[in-house]
């Protein structure tokens, strides 16, 4: 199907921009027509990326494929090149298929002010923007498609939120948009210094920096750093992410958690690690710190939270930790267990977030000292509570264990090329991330069983003892069971996904290897 | 020989200057004879209202303003025309060189600028009253 | 010795006087009032087709001894004119035709206005460039004034008119020294004075001076002052043609001086240029953050825009490539097009509220979606947010201060980055109250439509920002014919 290898990457990204501009055509009265526009929408990319998953060689998951590569901006040499490997295939997928969980979830359920035209319209182009960060190979393309999710998502969480979300979107916006900024100053910096003056990922990748001298690529790499780590959010950049999360509507939370944090660490893995190599080594001890004071930063207030929501976003900074301690060893088997990290995460807390949801729509409430007994008033909603609590905090045989465990393993051997650089002994450093890192996972089982614990078990509050409690519904189910399904293949079967990973993430693992 | 040729190029200097100030005693002489004739030949009715700065009859003391804004827009208007021949002058001492072609664009400019008197005209900023 | 005359070159000129002139008698004598702007925007159209055709003949035409040029660069500008004063009379038509103002002098104005721009983007010597330049100031000064029994419009008027007088002086002073110093007129001429001999010092306080006096023109800090004022009072329509054409009209003549003949002597004006493009930015920005007018928010951002527009022109002499002035220039016409935009949504919301104040767009989203969304478009766009036409405008700046790569450039580019955050926070605090408040039941409404010319406007705009933004190649483009000899 050679059509198909040209297009399916332009199809997956302009499919919902098609959508999102038939749904605006629809006039708001013809709610259902909007609706079904949206889902209809959502399907047939998806449908786009099962035919990539089909096509998709497997025994070369680390070459680029379906790669289209057409002229865009000559002026200033950047191309419409898009193109996909292991790497990004996961995260594209995992997408696509939060954005139908969404569309469902919202069928009857549109947080206030309502307005279902609007509201879908931007879940559609947030795919377009998520989508496409995920397949760009030419940085301007990246740095596009890396902005057009802040509109969409500065408007869901400023008109649809809660009570402070003029504060919360406002500051989500300025925070990455401050790093994206910065960012940019890095892509054209590294435009001007590299050789062959191109914004050509693939070739900049081949690159890698060289003929850069170290200072510069130590700057350049600080300028990808800020842009990345705020979207992550890294330690000490995450202040914007419990506002949001906790202010932003279900739909919000979950396409936030699920996918656009991913778009840092993707950023990581995809251009600041393989474009500036030189540079990556003396960031890397750095960006482990930062990861792991994440971690125990994350946790500790976790356990000071009240609100279920914001519990789950300070677990956001923690989980995002252990994915960035990954990272940091520079390893193949390091770098493995992040991309298997963010996937994992995308599910579980997307699942968590959708959770948290219901059970504020059915008690009006998230204040888990109102909140208990979820087991006995909708046990089946309790149960998904606790399955997903139980993924988070790592059990095996869930799919959070395989993004934890590797990473924090990883630690324990990080990449011989950072010997020497992280004070005595790159050994002894990551090492005693490694056990700082291990008390995080001992800190999560705590506070997501207290959360557990304090909304599900025990009896409900007198407040709402006669309350008339809906167990999950309909669309609940249908929004939900992939994401649970997958959470427990990938949780008994992860080489499904390693297998895919693997063999992109030597080619950038390779670079560190000497 | 130097020296004559200095004295001669001085003599020249002065004598050009001597046409200057036979010109000024002609104007002086010329405004007094015109001015002595009026003296002789007009009535001599004196009245309160030829005394004021204006003749026209608007009031230099009233209010804040020192004159009245209808002159403004005749300075205006003569402004226009002022110009106007400042550029006609240099065209004229070259009108033959430029031939047809410098006729029409003086014509084409003096057009132009009389389309602003025709606009003054039918806004009625020449009635005065 | 008959002047050869391109009659050809100068159609636009030719075709936009015979409209003034027409427009002016026409005004004299018709009954119907809406006769001059419908003319006036014939004219404009048909001043538009021998732009486009001197462009697909593409060849160089200079004229009158090489003080008048129409190449490629002069083109591209005499069609951004053009193009902006036609949206300016789709803007003004109802505004003004329904309130009390003199309806057919505006549109001859404000085309002897546009007449001086289309010079000023052929001009290349230095009486030219200030004929050009006194030609759009002018009219504009009664334009300013137009609302005639509104004091604050008079005082716009008048301060726009003062502060006009002052710089026109400065600058005609500069231009004297500079003249006076290298002994030509001609802005090639100068250059090659420059190249050839060392200049004095009294070179850099001409230059200086004539800096000066366009840095007023183009409302540069610290030489902004008259314009939130000016733009405050002036009729909405007025101010949008401020603030994008006659800005423009001033970036051009700065563009050409620069370029042409100011080059060599980089020691001279880079470091005026470079203080007025960090102090504009950050300045601007820093003040429109506290305003409750949206006018004035407009006025100084437009300010700190063109802070952002001088970064490319304060590095263009250690880039090597045409690279930095096609930056100028593509920032230009983006930004043309947004602010315009911007301005003509604040007119369609003031017909319905009758305030400029920024609390009164509070619920526009519910009361009137179809407009909410162009106008954040606009004030999005104007925040470089990526696929709207802006975020191009400001990557072409950031990739100038880059590819010069000095120190001093680098430091200008995070400035500007900084700027970049800053300024998205006043845009989206217009967007915050259209969107995330809840109408103001105390600001009254009426229920008018928004006229078909208004509204024609926004779209042709909105058209543009979204196409430019997807492909910005198409307005990149232009900016590398403007430098690319025919």
């Amino acid at each position: 199907m050679e059509w198909f290898d040209d297009w399916a990457l332009t199809l997956a990204v302009f499919i919902p921009l098609v959508g999102m501009a038939l749904v605006l055509l629809i006039p708001r009265a013809q709610e259902q027509a909007i609706k079904v526009t949206a889902l209809a929408t959502s399907v047939v990319t998806a449908a786009v990326g099962i035919g990539i998953l089909v096509d998709f060689n497997y025994d070369k998951s680390g070459k680029l494929q379906f790669q289209a590569d057409e002229s865009w901006i000559d002026v200033i040499s950047s191309r419409y090149h898009v193109g996909i490997d292991g790497i990004a295939l996961p995260l594209l997928i995992l997408s696509m298929l939060v954005v139908i969980g969404c569309i469902i979830y919202s069928w009857d359920h549109f947080p206030e002010p309502r307005n279902a035209k609007a509201f879908l319209a931007l879940v559609l182009l947030l795919e377009v923007g998520m989508n496409g960060t995920f397949v760009a190979q030419d940085l301007i393309l990246f740095f596009i498609f890396f902005e057009v999710v802040l509109l969409p998502m500065f408007f869901m969480i400023g008109v649809w939120g809660g009570p402070n979300r003029e504060y919360a979107s406002i500051k989500f916006f300025l925070f990455t948009l401050f790093g994206s900024a910065l960012m940019l100053v890095g892509f054209l910096a590294l435009f001007f210094t590299s050789k062959q003056q191109t914004f050509d990922m693939v070739q900049l990748t081949q690159f890698g920096g060289a003929g850069i001298d170290h200072t510069t690529q130590m700057l350049i790499f600080g300028g990808f750093f800020l842009g990345f780590a705020i979207k992550v959010p890294m330690f000490p950049f995450h202040t914007w992410l419990p506002d949001a999360h906790t202010e932003a509507p279900t739909v919000g939370s979950v396409l936030l958690a699920a996918i656009l944090l991913k778009l840092g660490t993707y950023g990581f893995v995809r251009i600041a690690l393989p474009m500036l190599p030189d540079a990556a080594k003396d960031w890397a001890p750095w960006i482990g710190l930062l990861a792991v004071i994440g971690i125990i930063y994350g946790a500790l207030c976790c356990l000071a939270q009240t609100d279920m929501k914001r519990l789950i976003a300070f677990s956001s900074v923690a989980h995002m930790g252990f994915v960035m301690l990954g990272i940091s060893t520079l390893t193949d088997f390091g770098i493995n267990a992040a991309i298997f990290g963010m996937v994992a995460h995308g599910l579980i807390t997307g699942m968590l977030f959708f959770v948290a949801g219901s059970v504020q729509e059915r008690y009006e409430t998230r204040e888990m000292s109102r909140l208990g007994g979820l087991l006995t008033q909708a046990p089946k909603l309790g149960w998904i509570l606790g399955f997903s609590a139980m993924a988070s905090l790592g059990l095996p045989g869930l799919a959070g264990f395989w993004g934890e465990f590797p990473a924090i393993l990883s630690a324990y051997d990080p990449s011989a090329a950072l010997d020497g650089i992280a004070g005595s002994s790159a050994f002894t450093t990551y090492r005693t991330f490694m056990v700082i890192a291990a008390i995080g996972t001992v800190l999560a089982a705590g506070y997501l069983l207290f959360m557990l614990q304090r909304v599900a078990f025990g009896t409900p509050k007198p407040e709402f003892e006669n309350a008339h409690v809906h167990d999950v519904h309909v669309p609940e189910w249908l929004a939900w069971a992939p994401l649970l399904v997958l959470i427990l293949v990938l949780g008994i079967y992860p080489n499904l996904l390693f297998d895919v990973t693997d063999g992109a993430v030597t080619n950038v693992s390779t670079l560190f290897s000497g | 020989m130097l020296q004559r040729a200095e004295i001669l190029g001085v003599r020249d200097f002065y004598r050009d200057y001597f046409a200057v100030a036979v010109l000024i005693g002609a104007a002086l002489l010329m405004v007094g004879a015109m001015l002595g004739a009026g003296r002789l030949i007009r009535p001599v009715r004196p009245q309160a209202e030829k005394y004021v700065t204006y003749e026209a009859g608007s009031d230099p003391v009233a209010g804040w303003g020192q004159s009245n804004a209808r002159y403004y827009i005749y300075a205006l208007l003569f402004l226009i025309f002022d110009v106007e021949a400042v550029f006609i002058f240099p065209w004229a001492v070259g009108l033959e060189g430029l031939g047809t072609f410098g006729v029409v664009e003086m014509t084409v400019f003096i057009v132009l600028l009389a389309l602003g008197l025709v606009y003054a005209w039918r806004k009625g900023v020449l009635r005065w009253a | 010795m008959n002047p050869t005359i391109d009659y050809h070159a100068l159609a636009p000129e030719i075709v936009l006087t015979v409209t003034v002139a027409v427009c002016l008698l026409v005004d004299l004598v018709a009954r119907r009032s809406e006769l001059v702007p419908r003319l006036a925007s014939l004219g404009v159209l048909g001043a538009i087709v021998p732009v486009i055709t001197l462009s697909v003949d593409g060849a160089n035409r200079t004229m009158f001894g090489g003080t008048y040029e129409v190449d490629n660069y002069a083109l591209v500008f005499k069609g951004l004119f053009l193009i902006v004063a036609y949206l300016t009379i789709l803007v003004s038509f109802h505004y003004i035709g329904e309130g009390d103002y003199y309806r057919g002098e505006f549109y001859v104005l404000l085309l002897t206005s546009v007449l001086g721009m289309t010079v000023m983007a052929s001009a290349r010597d230095l009486v030219t460039i200030f004929v050009a330049l006194e030609t759009i100031t002018i009219p504009t000064f009664a334009l300013a004034a137009w609302r005639k029994h509104d004091t604050k419009s008079n005082e716009a008027g008048l301060k726009y008119f003062l502060i006009g007088v002052i710089s026109t002086a400065v600058m005609l002073y500069g231009m004297s020294v500079v003249y006076g110093v290298s002994g030509a007129n001609k802005l090639v001429g100068i250059r090659e004075y420059l190249v050839d001999t060392n200049e004095p010092a009294l070179f850099a306080v001409g230059v200086f001076l004539t800096l000066v006096g366009f840095a007023f023109k183009v409302s540069a800090v610290p030489f902004h002052f008259w314009a939130p004022d000016t733009y405050e009072g002036a009729p909405t329509p007025v101010t949008a043609f401020l603030s994008v054409a006659s800005k423009a009209g001033g970036f051009v003549a700065l563009i050409t001086i620069v370029n042409i003949a100011f080059f060599p002597s980089k020691g001279s004006w880079q470091p005026v240029i470079f203080v007025l493009a960090a102090a504009s930015m950050t300045l601007g920005n820093l003040a429109a953050l506290r305003q409750t007018n949206i006018v004035r928010m407009l006025a100084y951002s437009s300010v700190a825009q063109g802070g952002f527009m001088l970064v490319p022109l304060a590095v263009a002499a250690d880039v090597s490539s045409n690279s930095a002035w096609e930056g100028v220039v593509v920032y230009l016409l983006i930004y043309a097009g947004m602010n315009l935009g911007a301005f003509a949504a604040v007119i369609a919301v003031a017909r319905r509220t009758g305030s400029a104040e920024i609390s009164s767009y509070a619920g526009l989203g519910r009361t009137d979606p179809a407009l909410a969304v162009m106008m954040t478009i606009f004030l999005f766009s104007l925040a470089g947010i990526p696929f709207l036409a802006g975020w191009f405008a400001k990557l072409v700046m950031f990739r100038a201060a880059f590819d010069s790569g000095t120190t001093g450039a680098v430091i200008l580019g995070v400035v500007a980055a900084i700027n970049a955050v800053i300024a998205f926070f006043y845009y989206a605090g217009v967007g915050r109250q259209m969107w995330f408040r809840e109408p103001d039941p105390a600001v009254e409404r009426t229920a008018v439509p928004t006229p078909l010319t208004l509204n024609a406007a926004m779209l042709i705009v909105t058209v543009g920002v979204l196409a430019l933004g997807v492909y910005p190649q198409a307005i990149a483009r232009l900016g590398e014919l403007a430098f690319t000899p025919g």
